[in-house]
């Protein structure tokens, strides 16, 4: 137990409760069914991770099994084209395998770490493109060539992250508009602050504060940690 | 308690969107405040979420089973680094306390070591190789795409540039319909254009009465510069329509052009007008 309060201090310390109610309390009750399935998933994600450090070409199998599509689909969105994806998604999992013996859950999940292997390296091909607003502007998963989640052949794994995909979806849209906006700009576009602002037509100010009203309130929703 | 301002800052450094000194600033302060260091972990596992909110794509089958394939050579080369890194040390143990022999043959493992590495620094030295590679083709990709894309704004400047002087020209021009004078001819109708720059015309008119063969329609410009109307040419038009399309030019350099008119002359045309006024520009 003190491993996963180590891991996920976040989900195990308070529930997916509102931020006011949870400054106003300072002794945080138990954990939500919800968080404690994040953190369960996430110290499994760490196990396979420990397990690849000893060469478990199982383990690897298994984490592929529930990072690729996610992992995919991000480096799809921020970049537009699915062959390219298809290479980041090749070179994060070799990175992940090569380097999983120095993964430290105290630093963060494995599942945030992937993702932000992932997000890196993509958002340094588009920098390097310098075609990002083209990228935004006109790439769907469709005109990439890519085709579709299949959903006739769904392992346990696949249902879960399709429930987890569902409620983190469905958090992002309960966002006021200008919030999400910001925020999914700011994750998947790979401009800077003030292009960023030049995008929206705001000051640098505003998108600033949307942006951290935007995560905090995605944290707040999605069971975080309040300091 | 974390006030807004470090709030929003760890909201930007988790995407990635502090640079230079703001950044050097915020890890700063991010390294001595534990309570900062646990914002930024929430925040990061949050934004880390945002990956599920990309549309569903499903990554090309092939690529588990190439990654499974790729694993073992992955795994011999780390097996190999670690059974060096391993044995090196007791090598070293040995070689202290031990006779000759035994130095001779850590040297060998370490000649077979060496060997190693330099094999490892070769595959790395191919992949990066390849890398460079496809970062050049990636490059020249783009050096086209970019030249294409210069190409083809210079066409579109070029046509926006054609198409603005046109329409600048076309401000400058001269359009009149021209009705009928004559009580014979009620349903007649004529539309000029001049082109003043190209000192020519073009007129168009319909429902004119037939000619008689010694007869002519004469088209003429009213420009105030001159005494009287400026010969435009002669034309006749179809007896079954009464239409006809023509070019005209002026037999006189015009500068403006008050209204056209058309006469009916004799065959030929005439230097100044003489039979009835047929049409007369609005």
């Amino acid at each position: 137990m003190s491993a996963l309060l180590t891991v996920w201090p976040a989900y195990l310390a308070e529930p997916a409760w509102g931020f006011v109610r949870v400054r106003m309390k300072p002794n945080p009750p138990e954990p939500s069914a919800e968080a404690a399935a994040a953190a369960e998933r996430a110290h499994f994600d760490a196990e396979l991770l420990r397990r690849m450090g000893r060469s478990d070409r199982e383990a690897f199998a298994q984490l592929y099994d529930r990072f690729s599509r996610p992992l995919y689909a991000a480096a799809l969105r921020i970049l537009g084209n699915a062959t390219e994806a298809e290479d980041i998604v090749q070179d994060v999992f070799l990175a992940l395998w090569e380097k999983a013996a120095a993964f430290d859950a105290v630093r963060g999940s494995a599942f945030a770490w992937a993702v932000t292997l992932t997000r890196n390296r993509a958002i340094d091909r588009v920098r390097m493109r310098k075609r990002r607003l083209e990228i935004l502007a006109t790439a769907t998963a469709e005109d990439a060539g890519v085709q579709p989640a299949e959903s006739g052949s769904d392992s346990a794994d696949d249902l879960v992250a399709k429930e987890q995909a569902g409620a983190i979806r469905s958090a992002v849209a309960a966002l006021p508009a200008e919030q999400q906006r910001a925020v999914e700009l700011a994750f998947f576009s790979g401009l800077t602050q003030q292009e960023i602002a030049e995008k929206l037509r705001e000051p640098l100010g505003t998108v600033k504060a949307r942006i951290r009203r935007g995560l905090l309130r995605l944290r707040d929703t999605l069971g975080g940690r309040h300091d | 308690m974390i006030d807004e301002n470090h709030e929003e800052l760890a909201s930007l450094y988790v995407l990635g969107l502090l640079e230079g000194d703001e950044l050097a600033r915020f890890e700063q302060e991010l390294a001595k405040s534990v309570p900062l260091q646990r914002l930024v972990h929430d925040l990061r596992e949050t934004a880390s979420q945002l990956a599920f909110t990309a549309p569903a794509a499903e990554p090309p089958p092939e690529l588990r089973a190439r990654l499974l394939d790729r694993l073992d050579t992955a795994a011999t080369w780390r097996a190999q680094r670690n059974r060096v890194a391993f044995r090196t040390p007791l090598w070293l143990a040995w070689a202290a306390a031990a006779s000759l022999a035994i130095v001779c043959a850590w040297v060998g493992q370490l000649y077979v070591g060496s060997r190693f590495e330099a094999a490892t620094l070769r595959d790395q030295q191919a992949v990066a190789d390849f890398q460079l590679r496809s970062a050049r083709n990636q490059l020249e990709a783009e050096r086209i795409i970019a030249s294409h894309q210069l190409s083809s704004m210079t066409e579109q400047l070029a046509a926006l540039d054609r198409q603005l002087k046109t329409e600048g020209d076309l401000a400058k021009f001269k359009i009149s319909t021209l009705v009928s004078l004559a009580g014979n001819t009620p349903q007649a109708l004529a539309v000029a254009v001049w082109n003043p720059a190209k000192q020519e015309g073009v007129l168009s008119v319909e429902k004119l009465p037939a000619l008689a063969a010694d007869k002519d329609y004469q088209l003429w410009l009213v420009d105030p510069q001159y005494p009287i109307p400026v010969d435009g040419g002669v034309f006749t038009v179809d007896p079954a329509t009464g239409e006809a399309h023509i070019t005209f030019k002026a037999n006189k350099p015009i500068k403006n052009v008050a209204k056209f008119a058309v006469s009916l002359e004799r065959k030929g045309g005439v230097p100044k007008a003489e039979g009835p006024m047929v049409l007369l520009s609005q």
